[in-house]
């Protein structure tokens, strides 16, 4: 028999930060959407928005446009910031492709 | 869905909710979100990543086979299998081929580049090194690929965008000074293809797209959304034709990034599309009709409202233009030099705004981030770039006079990179010449 080990070439993962911890119900949090104002989020943002705001009580969902939008503009530190200083529980990003 | 987060230093998965592309379109019934909206709220608070914090191991892959040739082939098997192929067959990336490889390195094995965004791998000289093995390379092409890795993972590439959008952007790396020939790296004829007699450029870009695939994580439909991913087995990397440049023109390097004539230097664009211009006059056209004709046909296929240059309207480019020397060579002899010829394209190529209001790209001006971009709108005609040196425009291909090569360009910057050689390296070119002949000029066909 003939034994051929090689590299596994995709390099290796560095895990730096956690995920933030998850909510334990989202009535009366307040929520805030980061969008890139593409595919279909002005529309389904909104959508979701309506949805949360049925759903729950008391919950507070930001408006789409209450920070920056827009593919180069959603990762910025100064939409990090906003989020920051929005006071937000939570945030849902959307929509890649 | 995976791998949009982990370059961030987070783990590979992540909180999504996903769904056909059906639900994106214009027009599109979002009747599923109501549907599914049970998942983005346990996506707020039920969900847990599933990756374990801390930096991971790289791993040895092993296998077994009757003969070497049956090794081997349950090697190419398992790297496909795995999502680490292109599908032509692969050197397996043995320690000792790794350790041939690092011997083209000035930096240690460890030296980490970055992560390969949008996976977020970690880049080390030791992991180009697998790569370059696995393409088939050779250490003397390893300076060109480690520079080229540098330019990619600089801040300002928005790299992380490029390998995962739909447009399918491919690196284009262009290469000045004397390394190119002394690692057979084309500048002539056939040089974005393959050739036998100097085959450096298609290890180095099959290298590099490994890297962007293995370790970044554009696997196609996964961690790239590339429709058509063309140019993409082995990217586009070729030299400048120096020796070709009419006098007073200065190479690429030089002119865009100020490195001295001499240099080793990579210069890296990202491309998304390739067009051949038949630029010669065919009948009895006078040397100055030819050059002038041949021009106008290069700004017709630049007038194009490339949308993917936007983001780099202000400090990118729309493209590379290049020309064979001989053709440079009829041009400098009736006075052109680079920046007249940018200005000539620049000026040229200027798209009406009706042309541009009937297509729709307003739109794409409004959500551009760059106030400059969507404030160039307003210029009737709209230039495509927003100087005349944001063009490339380099001398290479065969010197033969009929064609010349539009390669639409995309991305914030142009890169340039100093290439860093080891002390060793005329040792590795002296190997080169046993392994492979004489790589000269005079001992090719």
């Amino acid at each position: 028999m003939v034994t051929l080990e090689f590299h596994d070439p995709s390099g290796t993962l560095e895990v730096t930060q956690p995920f933030a911890p998850r909510l334990d119900t989202l009535e009366g949090k307040r929520i805030g959407i980061v969008t890139n104002d593409q595919w279909q989020a002005y529309r389904m943002m909104p959508k979701l928005k309506e949805l949360l705001e049925q759903d729950f009580k008391n919950v507070e969902v930001l408006p789409v446009d209450a920070y920056p939008q827009g593919n180069l503009l959603i990762g910025t530190e100064e939409t990090a910031k906003a989020v920051k200083a929005s006071g937000v529980d939570a945030v849902i990003v959307g929509n890649a492709s | 869905m995976k791998n949009a987060v982990s370059g961030l230093g987070l783990a590979p998965d992540a909180a999504m909710v996903t769904f056909p592309i059906d639900m994106f379109l214009p027009g599109s019934d979002i009747s599923t979100l109501e549907l599914r909206k049970r998942e983005f709220y346990n996506g707020l608070t039920k969900w847990q990543s599933e990756f374990e914090q801390g930096t991971g191991e790289a791993k040895m892959l092993r296998v077994e086979g009757a003969s070497y040739e049956d090794a081997l082939f349950k090697a190419n098997n398992l790297l496909l299998t795995s999502l680490y192929g292109d599908g032509l067959p692969v050197w397996p990336a043995t320690r000792e081929r790794v350790e041939w490889i690092l011997q083209g390195s000035a930096l240690p094995r460890t030296h980490v580049l970055g992560k390969f965004p949008p996976r977020g791998g970690v880049t080390t000289i030791e992991t180009c090194a697998i790569a370059l093995a696995m393409a088939g390379g050779r250490p003397e092409y390893l300076p060109v690929l480690v520079a080229a890795v540098e330019a990619s993972l600089d801040p300002h590439s928005n790299f992380d965008q490029l390998q995962a959008t739909s447009g399918a952007p491919f690196p284009v790396v262009i290469v000045n000074g004397p390394i190119a020939k002394q690692i057979r790296l084309n500048s002539g004829f056939g040089c974005l293809g393959p050739d036998p007699q100097q085959p450096a450029g298609a290890s180095i870009g099959r290298a590099l797209r490994m890297l962007q695939q293995n370790v970044g994580g554009a696997v196609p439909g996964v961690g790239t959304m590339a429709i058509w991913g063309a140019m993409r087995y082995t990217n586009v990397v070729f030299a400048e034709d120096e020796d070709g440049l009419p006098e007073g023109w200065a190479p690429h390097g030089t002119e865009r990034h100020g490195f001295d004539r001499g240099t080793n230097s990579v210069s890296l664009v990202f491309g998304t599309g390739v067009t051949n211009v038949r630029r010669r006059s065919a009948r009895k056209e006078t040397p100055e009709e030819d050059i002038l004709q041949g021009l106008w046909r290069m700004a017709d296929y630049m007038r194009t409202p490339n949308l993917g240059a936007l983001m780099g309207y202000e400090q990118g480019t729309p493209g590379i233009m290049i020309v064979p020397r001989v053709v440079a060579q009829m041009m400098a002899e009736q006075g052109w030099t680079k920046p007249k010829l940018r200005e000539f394209l620049w000026e040229n190529s200027k798209i009406p705004l009706e042309h541009l209001k009937r297509g729709g790209a307003l739109s794409w001006f409004e959500i551009d981030s760059n106030p400059i971009t969507r404030e160039s709108v307003k210029q009737d005609p709209w230039p495509i770039c927003l100087k005349p040196d944001n063009i490339v425009f380099v001398v290479a291909g065969g010197s033969h006079p009929t064609h010349a090569y539009w390669l639409q360009g995309t991305g914030p910057r142009v890169l340039g990179r100093v290439i860093r050689t080891p002390e060793t390296f005329d040792r590795l070119l002296a190997q080169a010449d046993r392994d492979l002949g004489c790589g000269s000029e005079e001992c090719r066909i």
